[in-house]
């Protein structure tokens, strides 16, 4: 049932693409418009750049909103708090020593990573009104992003499926999943919403693992189930040109669908990862006469 | 405008439904599977030549998910039957092998 679908935003990607390559065009021209105010022939212009807007950088705005959803629904994870997570996109890109920023016309807000590369952000009054981009400092395309809502005091290589859910009300509503663009916004905006996405099992919400994962079990009071072949790794059948177009390019073996959609799970089902290799053995300690 | 839109949507549509459901893993008789298949000792020339060639991916880190299917043809597509699967290390060994049985609810999904 999911293919279809997955066919259909592979083709909106490759659209996508397309207009990515048009994009950048338009948007030097709406920056430089404001700078071109005649100058004597002689005296070059110079303009200086502090930052730059990506036609896909995310929008403050709409993470913001994705906060807001949090508050809304934050029924389905009573005790979890909300965070953003960068991930990688691309296998070339450098995860560590990232810094963001959200850039507004006029205000820079500085927000600060952890080592995870998970961070919170602020909420900006006037980087509302500027209509404020988030920024990191990597290209655009080399990252993903996710919400992140976790309930304390889950045993290690475990989520609960409140969680996940509201991790995809929230990733939607924030425009978080790359490969989007702006200018066909209206169209997946339309086809995109949360409720369509997350309550539907064709909605394709891709979640991530922290390691290479061999298999996924779902637990509910006496009911256990482990997830078919299909909902790992993104269905099982991309091809190497297809995962180009997929956020999980570089996180193929991580990647799962959760049955976030299916009411017959209540929201305080766990879900259980099995790896494909075993957690390293913790450092022992050092033996008796040892430094 | 609104020509080259429906247009637009009317393409992607078609695209999206020419798009083929993936092929379930080889049918396989698990009781044979079970005999031959040694996480740590199998090879994939042995699976290769024991069961043929099935639904599989590779992953950049030169492991690979390969899929059986026990029972009911058609059974890893979620509509019955077992699911057989075994995780092949970097160098064509068997790492781990799962088995997922069928459940009530997959016809649901």
């Amino acid at each position: 049932m999911a293919l279809p679908m997955r066919g259909l935003l592979g083709s909106w990607m490759m659209v996508n693409m397309m207009a990515l390559a048009v994009l950048p065009v338009h948007a030097q021209e709406a920056q430089a418009a404001p700078e071109s105010t005649v100058q004597p022939a002689a005296k070059p212009q110079t303009v200086t750049v502090t930052s730059t807007r990506d036609p896909v950088d995310k929008s403050y705005r709409k993470m913001i909103r994705g906060m807001e959803r949090f508050e809304r629904d934050h029924a389905l994870a009573p005790q979890a708090t909300l965070r953003f997570r960068l991930l990688p996109r691309l296998p070339t890109v450098d995860m560590h020593g990232i810094t963001l920023k959200v850039v507004g016309d006029r205000i820079t807000v500085p927000v600060p990573v952890a080592e995870d590369n998970s961070f919170t952000l602020p909420r900006n009054e006037q980087a509302l009104r500027e209509d404020a981009a988030v920024i990191a400092n990597r290209k655009t395309t080399s990252m993903t992003w996710r919400a992140q809502v976790v309930t304390p005091g889950l045993p290690p290589d475990m989520r609960r499926l409140g969680d996940l859910r509201l991790e995809c009300l929230v990733g939607v509503e924030a425009g978080l999943v790359s490969n989007s663009s702006p200018l066909f916004g209206w169209i997946s905006s339309a086809l995109n919403s949360p409720e369509q996405v997350c309550n539907s099992a064709d909605g394709n919400f891709l979640f991530f693992t922290e390691r290479p994962l061999f298999s996924v079990t779902l637990r509910a009071g006496e009911r256990t189930e482990i997830l078919p072949f299909r909902m790992l790794y993104a269905g099982g059948d991309q091809t190497r040109d297809e995962l180009q177009y997929c956020d999980c390019q570089v996180m193929l073996d991580r990647t799962y669908y959760a049955p976030i959609w299916d009411r017959s799970w209540p929201d305080d089902t766990l879900v259980s990862f099995a790896y494909m290799e075993d957690a390293p053995a913790p450092a022992s300690a050092p033996a008796e006469g040892m430094p | 405008m609104k020509r080259f839109h429906a247009c637009l949507i009317g393409a992607l549509l078609l695209a999206g439904c020419a798009t083929q459901a993936p092929p379930p893993g080889t049918v396989v008789a698990p009781e044979r599977f079970g005999q031959l298949v040694v996480p740590g000792r199998t090879t994939r020339a042995e699976l290769l030549a024991a069961f043929g060639p099935t639904r599989s991916v590779s992953f950049d880190s030169g492991y690979q998910a390969w899929l059986y299917s026990a029972g009911a043809a058609g059974g890893a597509s979620g509509k019955g039957g077992e699911e057989l699967v075994l995780l092949l290390d970097r160098d064509g060994i068997v790492r781990k092998m799962r088995r997922r049985p069928a459940y009530p609810t997959d016809g649901q999904r």
